[in-house]
């Protein structure tokens, strides 16, 4: 049985294609005239902006990085990555087979342990910079706690030829959210290992046998099962959020989405990216009782964005 | 004394207070009515008061330490207000992400600026820069890869042996000028055309070669493949259709399948146009060698005249889309062989010629 809940909530979004598109286009110039170095600025802007035209409660969220910070964090990180670039063609320039091996072990290792560094650390920056009604959010996740687990998820999925993965993103989904704070609330991921395994089998052959058209119906389980099992808790409270996507709503989010990109050779993305964020916010909502007045400031300050600078460059996107 | 009602979060708890901010001589004031209905004031002092960048008509203030405390202001006059009371305070800086809040003219503006530099680098910046990448590959490397793209072309058709041969023995005879070694291979197609991969090698349908009538026709068009070689023309274009590709791909944010989808089309290189100005330098790097090795020009004309339909039917021209012809190349030809002084006795090449005649005829 569904309980049932007589209060529920959902986030609004205002942001306008058209808005957006002002402060999309003065990022890509500048971040063209300066080679790619204002990127971390103009991240920062889109990040205000899309934040700003985002209420809940009647109340705008708030994004706090600021492009120095990500600046500096992203120069850490073409630090660490010209680093890890460097042993690779080191090794392949010294033509020893043992050495090439070997820098290519090396390279590789790099790249798992920096995964999982990267995720921990911008989901870190990100949360603490992010507020509503001046509470800051949090990750209160353990760095080498999250890296081991993310080694041995990995190395068991690549033995099990991709099949663990399946309970692997559930551990990563339950550990994210376990440690993922809203002032005093907290999260949980309620998701079960052997059900995404089978949602993913049935979607994906189901989606072979009809030729892709079954994917729309596929995706919107996949998001259903990320939303449904998010739980959120106001001290003994239990929120409960709540998927309405349908597959026809998908199907005209994305092809509508490739047709604006395609047809303006990508200076459509700013309404892409508008339609994608109204597509999950009215899709996304949170039953259960909720004092909006009563969410303390729990969480500390957190400035380094080395880790969402890294994400950016291994191209992990966070929600 | 100006009022402005704001909204007022303390840091603490995400009470959003309904206040009222008072603008003092030395600070600001903020007063608001608690939940337990006692009146309560906060002070803010003018020098930490933080403005956020903003991006919508709300103007939101923070101040103190970590949990910084925030209000939140819609009213449009509280700038002209802040600026006559604190003119020693800066409190919006102009920022050039403020540019979206100007009109929509600048704004297109700015889009019609960004696509014109987009465009300008596609077509003037890319192919230089490909050029320059492709100059800098050394001949080993480019031999490598023709072979590469050779050996996984080659498996596409059915290779006529003996006619592959005997080509190869008609090439021997004239002499190119040029570094690279040349390869024929004479596959079975029902097509005219031939191309020329980076490195040497030549593939040629047996079907243009059975439709010429004259050595020299053929000696003409292996000379053109030949310059295309020499030139690096191939080379030159892969590049700069790799780049055209990565291009797109980083301007659609590489939305994926498209780019791959057209990075996979394997026929690339038997599709690649070639530019005029690229023919033209092939044409005259061609008619100099068959000129110097006393070969006459007439086969130029020959050959674009059975290029241009005169002979086969023009549905399987598939030679006239990858090199583009025109009249200009059509005249200079005529014009040249006019000119021709000095065609020596071709009697050894037209000996090869007619076994190459014979194998086609199997």
């Amino acid at each position: 049985m569904e309980p049932h809940y007589n209060e529920s909530r959902q986030l609004t979004f205002h942001g306008e294609g058209a808005k957006l598109f002002g402060i999309y286009i003065v990022n890509i110039l500048l971040t063209l005239v300066t080679l790619g170095l204002y990127y971390p600025w103009a991240k920062a802007a889109m990040l205000k902006y899309l934040y700003e035209e985002s209420e809940l409660e009647g109340s705008r969220f708030t994004f706090h990085g600021t492009g120095k910070e990500m600046f500096i964090g992203f120069i850490k990180a073409i630090g660490i990555f010209l680093g890890i670039y460097c042993i690779l063609l080191l090794a392949i320039l010294s033509k020893n087979v043992t050495i090439m091996s070997l820098g290519l072990l090396v390279f590789y290792g790099a790249l798992l342990v920096l995964i999982p560094i990267a995720i921990h650390g911008a989901l870190r920056y990100r949360t603490s910079r992010s507020s509503w009604r001046g509470i800051h959010f949090g990750y209160r996740g353990d760095r080498k706690e999250f890296v081991n687990m993310f080694i041995v998820g990995s190395l068991i999925s690549i033995f099990t030829l991709g099949i663990y993965s399946f309970w692997f993103i559930i551990e990563l989904r339950k550990y994210i959210f376990k440690n993922l704070r809203f002032g005093s609330l907290t999260f949980s991921y309620e998701g079960d290992g052997k059900a995404f395994f089978w949602l993913n089998v049935k979607g994906y052959f189901l989606s072979l046998i009809t030729l892709g058209i079954y994917s729309f119906w596929y995706f919107k389980d996949l998001f259903a099962y990320y939303v449904d099992n998010i739980r959120m808790y106001q001290g003994e409270q239990q929120l409960v959020f709540r998927s309405t996507a349908t597959a026809g709503g998908y199907f005209r989010l994305i092809a509508g989405n490739l047709l604006i990109i395609l047809l303006t050779l990508g200076l459509g993305t700013p309404w892409a990216i508008v339609r994608a964020i109204r597509f999950v916010f009215s899709n996304m909502i949170i039953d259960g009782p909720l004092d909006v007045n009563a969410i303390s400031q729990t969480e500390e300050d957190y400035t380094d964005a080395t880790g969402e600078d890294l994400a950016d460059m291994i191209d992990i996107g966070l929600v | 004394m100006r009022n402005f009602s704001v909204r007022y979060h303390d840091g603490r708890l995400s009470v959003a207070h309904d206040a009222m901010l008072t603008l003092m001589p030395d600070h600001w004031l903020i007063h608001y009515v608690d939940p337990s209905e006692e009146l309560l004031s906060v002070r803010w002092e003018i020098a930490p008061i933080v403005t956020d960048e903003s991006f919508t008509g709300l103007f939101i203030f923070r101040y103190g330490d970590f949990p910084q405390q925030t209000i939140e202001c819609r009213e449009t006059e509280l700038p002209v207000a802040l600026k006559e009371r604190y003119p020693e305070k800066v409190f919006f800086r102009k920022k050039v992400t403020g540019i979206f809040r100007q009109s929509n003219a600048t704004i297109i503006g700015l889009a019609v600026l960004l696509i014109a530099l987009l465009a300008a680098a596609y077509w003037f910046l890319l192919p230089v820069a490909a050029e320059a990448v492709a100059a800098t590959i050394p001949r080993s490397v480019e031999a490598k890869l023709g072979d590469a793209m050779y050996g996984s072309m080659i498996t596409g058709y059915e290779v006529d042996e003996e006619m592959t041969t005997r080509a190869n023995a008609f090439v021997k005879a004239i002499d190119f000028k040029t570094a690279y070694p040349i390869r024929i291979t004479v596959v079975k197609e029902d097509d005219v055309n031939a191309f020329a991969l980076p490195g040497g090698n030549i593939i040629v349908f047996d079907k243009i070669v059975t439709s010429m009538k004259t050595k020299e026709e053929f000696a003409a068009l292996l000379a053109h493949e030949v310059a295309h070689v020499h030139y690096r023309h191939s080379l030159r274009n892969i590049f700069r259709n790799l780049g055209g590709l990565l291009f797109i791909s980083l301007l659609l944010n590489d939305i994926n399948g498209i780019v791959t989808v057209l990075a996979d089309n394997s026929n690339m290189l038997a599709n690649l146009t070639y530019s005029r100005a690229l023919e033209t330098e092939a044409d005259q790097k061609a008619m100099a060698v068959l000129q110097s090795d006393g070969i006459s020009l007439k086969g130029f004309v020959d050959l674009f005249n059975l290029l241009k339909g005169a002979h086969g039917d023009a549905g399987s021209l598939k030679l006239l889309s990858t090199h583009p012809l025109t009249e200009e190349r059509l005249d200079l030809a005529k014009a040249k062989a006019r000119e021709q002084v000095g065609i020596k006795d071709q009697s050894e090449l037209q000996r090869r010629w007619e076994e190459i005649v014979i194998a086609g005829k199997k």
